[in-house]
């Protein structure tokens, strides 16, 4: 019996050193890159960047910002109608919401496309913000965070009280809705801030190049006018700023993301995304 | 029950759903309606039927595409899989201080997304640049064309994907194990069941429909793979074809050619995929709550 729990205890502690060997090798492979980054950027000088990183970042950050206004000015009245009014059409259209939300977004670039070169808005940085603004993932999760026994009846009492609609909804679940309104600023300005292939349909094509975000503005690095086609001569790559400068991009790019998260979190709690899913 | 939900204001929830319906027609149903208007019809707007997917399947480019993304689709849906699993439930043997901070570092590349990934893991794969120097050399690749040669794409694309994308779900698989309940995974402990048989046996069961839920968004967010390919070719002057997965031959036609109902056309093969998978979801996982 002793050294029955003997060699199980020592199982234990083996499969232990191996979880942890194997955690420590995958945290290297993610973080390596990242902490690589932060050594080829110190001893960088801005005037090394090839481009204009000012205007790359302030149009990341109206796009972004302009976008996740929009998000939350028509998810959380939407979550909130779909999780307490009871209205025909209702079901189709958290459904139809569902649906949207898992469908990738990139699978929409091209209609878009199409949809603003017919409008003749393809170079207007509404081209960008206004399908910034569609986040119907914020809907489902303002629908659920409404959806609740508790909530219902608190809503029922203003309304018994006297409160109108909009009074409900503006001074009583306007303010309990901070969580989930964090959430989904979070989630809405990592999706626009990173994405590539949406600007880059509606400006590259046609040089706009006023209305570049920062992720255009990395991919312009590659371009370096020695392309030459000839791909297996390609021994190293060559790009219009040097690497520290590109590295100092590509953290410009990530700190933004880190302190929304942390200011998020603070929101949020630590047991974010939890309940997302029933 | 019953009387509650009838007690519920009714009229005044158009008001509060108008902006979003609004939006959502004009950005998301109104353009998916277009791109399939613009696939049933000529250059000249003249209803063609399907003769525009038809010819579309003709060009050249087209077959090579899509085998390029089954490839590609092949190595990362695996990788995605095994590791994302894996990696999620010895995170859930760790305590949770321990845990929280691992997935903050595996979290953070999704910060990196699109074409910061891509121009970060160019540096990766250049010889003489890499902090991987050690593993290009030992694998044989001295030039960057050595490590970017075109068999090697769509394991690098697996490589980007994973690295930026796999942190966003073991957020969700971290999720989906919060739910399970402490005294089922105590109850197995007591049974003698050692970490590994209360992974593999008791937590592993109860998380696949998250996992069911990981492999269909994966292959229907993968199946759209734009911006790795597109950079690489831009970088190296054409080792991955500008046309190298099917969106890229969407773009392409659309943009070299001025060929928009081709473009189209493919854009609505990829659209219907995504649709599919999206309703496969939804209404097979039973992970999401369709409003009773």
């Amino acid at each position: 019996m002793l050294s029955h729990t003997n060699s199980a205890a020592r199982r234990s502690a083996t499969g232990q050193v191996v979880t942890y060997v194997l955690l420590a090798l995958f945290a290297a492979f993610f973080a390596v890159p990242i902490v690589w980054l932060v050594f080829e950027a110190t001893g960088v000088h801005l005037g090394m960047i090839g481009g204009n990183l000012g205007l790359w970042l302030s149009n990341s950050a109206i796009y972004s910002a302009a976008g996740a206004a929009i998000a939350i000015a028509t998810c959380l009245p939407a979550g909130y109608a779909i999780a307490t009014h009871e209205f025909p059409g209702r079901r189709p259209l958290l459904i139809l919401t569902m649906l949207v939300m898992l469908i990738p977004t990139s699978a929409l670039v091209l209609p878009l496309f199409l949809e603003a070169n017919e409008v003749h808005q393809l170079t207007s940085p509404l081209a960008v913000i206004v399908p910034y603004g569609l986040f119907p993932f914020g809907v489902y999760l303002s629908y659920l965070y409404f959806h609740t026994e508790r909530f219902n009846v608190l809503f029922q009492t203003a309304r018994s009280d006297g409160c109108d609609e909009w009074q409900v909804f503006r001074n009583i679940a306007v303010p309990l809705s901070k969580p989930v309104a964090a959430l989904i600023v979070f989630l809405n300005i990592v999706a626009s801030w990173t994405n590539f292939f949406l600007p880059w349909v509606m400006y590259w094509s046609n040089d706009t190049t006023n209305r570049y975000p920062l992720p255009l503005g990395i991919a312009l690095q590659l371009f370096n006018g020695e392309t030459s086609g000839e791909y297996l001569g390609v021994v190293q790559l060559h790009t219009s700023s040097p690497p520290s400068a590109i590295a100092f991009l590509l953290l410009a790019t990530i700190a933004p993301v880190v302190v929304v998260f942390v200011l998020a979190r603070r929101w949020i709690g630590s047991g974010h995304f939890q309940g997302v899913f029933r | 029950m019953k009387h509650k939900s009838l007690m519920r204001p009714r009229k005044s929830g158009y008001l509060f759903i108008a902006p979003y319906v609004v939006l959502l027609g004009a950005v998301g149903i109104y353009p998916a309606g277009y791109v399939v208007y613009m696939a049933l019809m000529s250059l000249t707007a003249h209803f063609t039927g399907l003769d525009n997917f038809i010819d579309a399947t003709h060009n050249s480019e087209f077959v090579p595409a899509f085998e390029n993304i089954i490839k590609f689709l092949g190595i990362w849906l695996t990788v995605l899989v095994v590791f994302v699993v894996s990696l999620s439930l010895m995170l859930h043997s760790l305590n949770e201080r321990v845990g929280a901070a691992f997935r903050f570092v595996l979290y953070l590349p999704a910060a990196l997304a699109g074409s910061a990934s891509v121009m970060l893991w160019l540096f990766m794969l250049q010889p003489g640049k890499s902090p991987w120097g050690f593993v290009l050399s030992w694998l044989g690749y001295h030039t960057l064309g050595d490590s970017l040669a075109p068999a090697h794409l769509p394991v690098i694309f697996a490589l980007i994907a994973f690295w930026s994308g796999a942190g966003s779900w073991i957020v969700v698989m971290h999720g989906a194990l919060a739910t399970i309940p402490e005294e089922v995974v105590e109850s197995a402990r007591l049974d003698g069941a050692g970490a590994w048989r209360t992974a593999v046996n008791i937590k592993l069961p109860l998380i696949k429909k998250w996992i069911a839920y990981m492999v269909i968004g994966a292959f229907a967010a993968g199946s759209q793979l734009f911006a790795e390919p597109q950079l690489i070719s831009e970088a190296t002057g054409g080792i991955a074809n500008q046309a190298w997965s099917p969106n890229q031959l969407a773009i392409f036609l659309a943009f070299r050619y001025d060929y928009f109902n081709y473009a189209a056309a493919i854009s609505v093969d990829l659209l219907v995929v995504a649709v599919v998978c999206a309703a496969v979801i939804l209404l097979r996982t039973g992970l999401f709550d369709v409003g009773h």
